[in-house]
């Protein structure tokens, strides 16, 4: 019973990274209709970031987070203006290939400049956990789940608050109405997309607290965050935190049968993904289109 | 995307020529390898070295082309061919391997394409339902997933992969092989984008709710042409796995293999006969003109990211379309796409 309870807390935890790794992705997806395949390169950035940070300068780990937030809204704002802007009209697959153009181009350059090593971030308190009964909660995952939940509260609050929010979503509800009361287009898909990739910066500089990174370490929470949002349903933040803590409890449950194992993550990842699409493609707590 | 452009014909008359003989000098270069040649004294003209970089460019002509039966003609996005490859690679090296099989590598090769064609059949009739990104992200997550469950299973050589026997004289049989499958796609391609079977693909592309409208059953046709693709991505993983002599996930199942063929057929035109050709000789040998090991390949790399983004913005019809009448290569025409886009 109580490895039952571990692991369904294990898989909550779990879920943290997958909340903070989806948000950024579910936005651009949802407000901008761009499957954004350099997310990854994204957390990535952010990730390295953080190292950077805490080994030459001994910087605390989650205090860099709203510096790699910041970092990862400029270049997000960058590309979006210069580069994307230029396409968000053509067929879905231009920005498709765009973006793993991008993904390609940064995460080698990343490796050019830090190699292929991997590199950790352990501060002093790695390794400690509180114990709940039988229940051992790690006390790094807990932070983690509970800056993503944060990191998805503001983002709500942002999208739904705030004027700024305001012509968010009005630009991606009619853009030509938008720009009749006075929108700047360009602009807003431009901050759209920064905030996005700034949830990436802050996903990232949280997956260099729990795992070892190197610059291909992104590659795999692109196609997980897809999943996710997926599962979760695109167009609300509060899906896609369901959704990642789903699939953090799956991809727990799933590794721990019988006959599978870490080897399966993706294959598992992506059955998810391929039932869900054939069942209830609006996702757990999407709206039916 | 267009359908195939009109070449002017002050360029064709000089074009088409030096195009023909430099495809027989390509064809005919590699025999001057072979002992009868050195006997006659005739000097080989290609090494070794430069000999698997012509296989390698003809394997990725093969992909790219068939890519574009259901990326270019079709107009779905497959970022799940590579699977195809991987499945054809490691059909051939089960039934040639001494332990499994051991079977001649003619009946390997020719049994590559099944399997490919049967899973296409059975994922495509259901990943074909989607459109958009949903389906480029479906094909991607399948052939990942694909290579880990095979990784995983020691049956199939697990991660230590399969030894095909190495074969005597194999550059240039591989060559040639792989010369042949190239030749097989390009003349697929031709007759499909001559028949009826090719019109329907591009009004499927064009709009899908009007193709069905006037009567084509579109889901066979693009699970059809899935099947395509799949039978010649496979037969190159066939050829592949017992030209290179060793198998595994990593090196038949790479994603990257996925964008480079794209990325060939989009540069020299999405949805021609000979874009996907085009594109794929030049940026392969693009390729391996820079690529070196350890930090140049990672260079590489980023040079080909950059150059995806700039062709995806300012090049969306690919080269071949500055051969033909619809644009030509000016800033003017290059502001027009721009403000077809742009925000």
């Amino acid at each position: 019973m109580s490895l039952v309870l571990q692991q369904i807390v294990l898989g909550f935890l779990t879920g943290g990274v997958y909340v903070a790794v989806g948000i950024g992705f579910s936005l651009v997806w949802g407000l901008l209709n761009i499957v954004n395949l350099a997310h990854g390169a994204f957390i990535v950035l952010g990730a390295y970031l953080t190292w950077f940070l805490f080994s030459k300068f001994g910087l605390d780990p989650f205090l860099s987070l709203p510096l790699d937030a910041a970092l990862l809204f400029a270049v997000g704002y960058l590309i979006q203006r210069g580069l994307i802007n230029w396409v968000i009209r053509a067929p879905v697959f231009f920005t498709l290939l765009l973006t793993f153009g991008l993904n390609l181009a940064l995460v080698n350059g990343v490796l050019l400049l830090f190699s292929a090593d991997f590199r950790s971030v352990t501060p002093s308190y790695a390794g400690s956990g509180i114990e709940l009964g039988e229940v051992r909660v790690p006390l790094i995952r807990l932070a983690t789940l509970a800056v993503a939940v944060l990191m998805a509260a503001l983002v709500a609050l942002v999208l739904n608050r705030t004027r700024l929010g305001a012509a968010i979503l009005a630009v991606a509800a009619n853009r030509d109405a938008a720009q009749l009361v006075g929108v700047d287009l360009r602009h807003a898909y431009a901050l759209t997309f920064a905030i996005g990739a700034a949830c990436a910066g802050v996903a990232g500089g949280l997956l260099s607290t729990v795992q070892a990174i190197n610059p291909t370490a992104g590659e795999p929470y692109t196609l997980q965050a897809f999943v996710v949002v997926i599962l979760g349903g695109l167009g609300r933040v509060s899906a896609t935190v369901v959704g990642g803590l789903a699939f953090g409890l799956i991809e727990v449950f799933g590794q721990a049968a019988p006959g599978l194992g870490a080897g399966y993550a993706n294959a598992i990842a992506f059955a998810i993904l391929v039932v869900v699409l054939a069942v209830r493609p609006s996702g757990l707590l999407g709206r039916a289109q | 995307m267009s359908a195939l452009p009109k070449v002017p014909t002050r360029l064709r008359r000089v074009a088409v020529p030096v195009v023909w003989f430099l495809v027989v000098v390509v064809v005919l270069a590699p025999l001057t390898q072979t002992d009868e040649a050195r006997n006659l004294g005739i000097p080989a003209v290609v090494n070794r070295a430069q000999l698997r970089i012509l296989t390698t460019i003809a394997m990725f002509v093969v992909m790219a082309s068939a890519w574009n039966i259901i990326g270019g003609l079709a107009g779905y996005a497959s970022f799940g061919n590579v699977g195809f490859f991987g499945l054809g690679a490691y059909t051939t090296a089960m039934l040639v391997d001494r332990d499994r099989g051991g079977l001649p590598f003619a009946i390997g090769l020719l049994a590559a394409p099944i399997l490919p064609m049967l899973f296409a059949a059975g994922i495509g009739s259901v990943l074909l339902r989607l459109r958009g990104h949903y389906f480029a992200i479906a094909t991607l997550g399948t052939s990942i997933a694909l290579g880990e469950v095979i990784k995983n299973i020691d049956f199939f050589g697990g991660s230590t992969g399969l030894f095909p026997p190495i074969l005597p004289k194999a550059d240039l049989v591989f060559f040639y092989l792989m010369l042949a499958v190239a030749a097989l796609a390009i003349v697929s391609n031709w007759l499909i984008l001559r028949s009826r079977f090719g019109y329907g693909l591009i009004a499927i592309r064009e709009n899908e709710h009007a193709a069905e409208v006037i009567g084509i059953d579109t889901t066979r046709y693009k699970v059809r042409a899935f099947v395509t693709a799949a039978a010649l991505t496979g037969l190159a993983g066939g050829v592949f796995a017992q030209w290179t002599s060793f198998v595994s996930q990593d090196n038949v199942f790479p994603i990257s293999y996925n964008v480079e063929m794209i990325l060939m057929a989009i540069i020299g035109g999405a949805g021609t006969v000979f874009g996907p050709v085009i594109g794929a000789v030049g940026l392969e040998a693009l390729i391996q003109v820079l690529a070196g090991g350890g930090s140049a390949a990672a260079a590489t790399q980023v040079g080909l990211g950059v150059l995806l983004a700039i062709t995806v913005v300012f090049l969306p019809r690919g080269v071949i379309d500055f051969f033909g009448g619809r644009s030509k290569l000016s800033l003017r025409a290059i502001r027009a796409s721009l403000r077809e886009t742009s925000a």
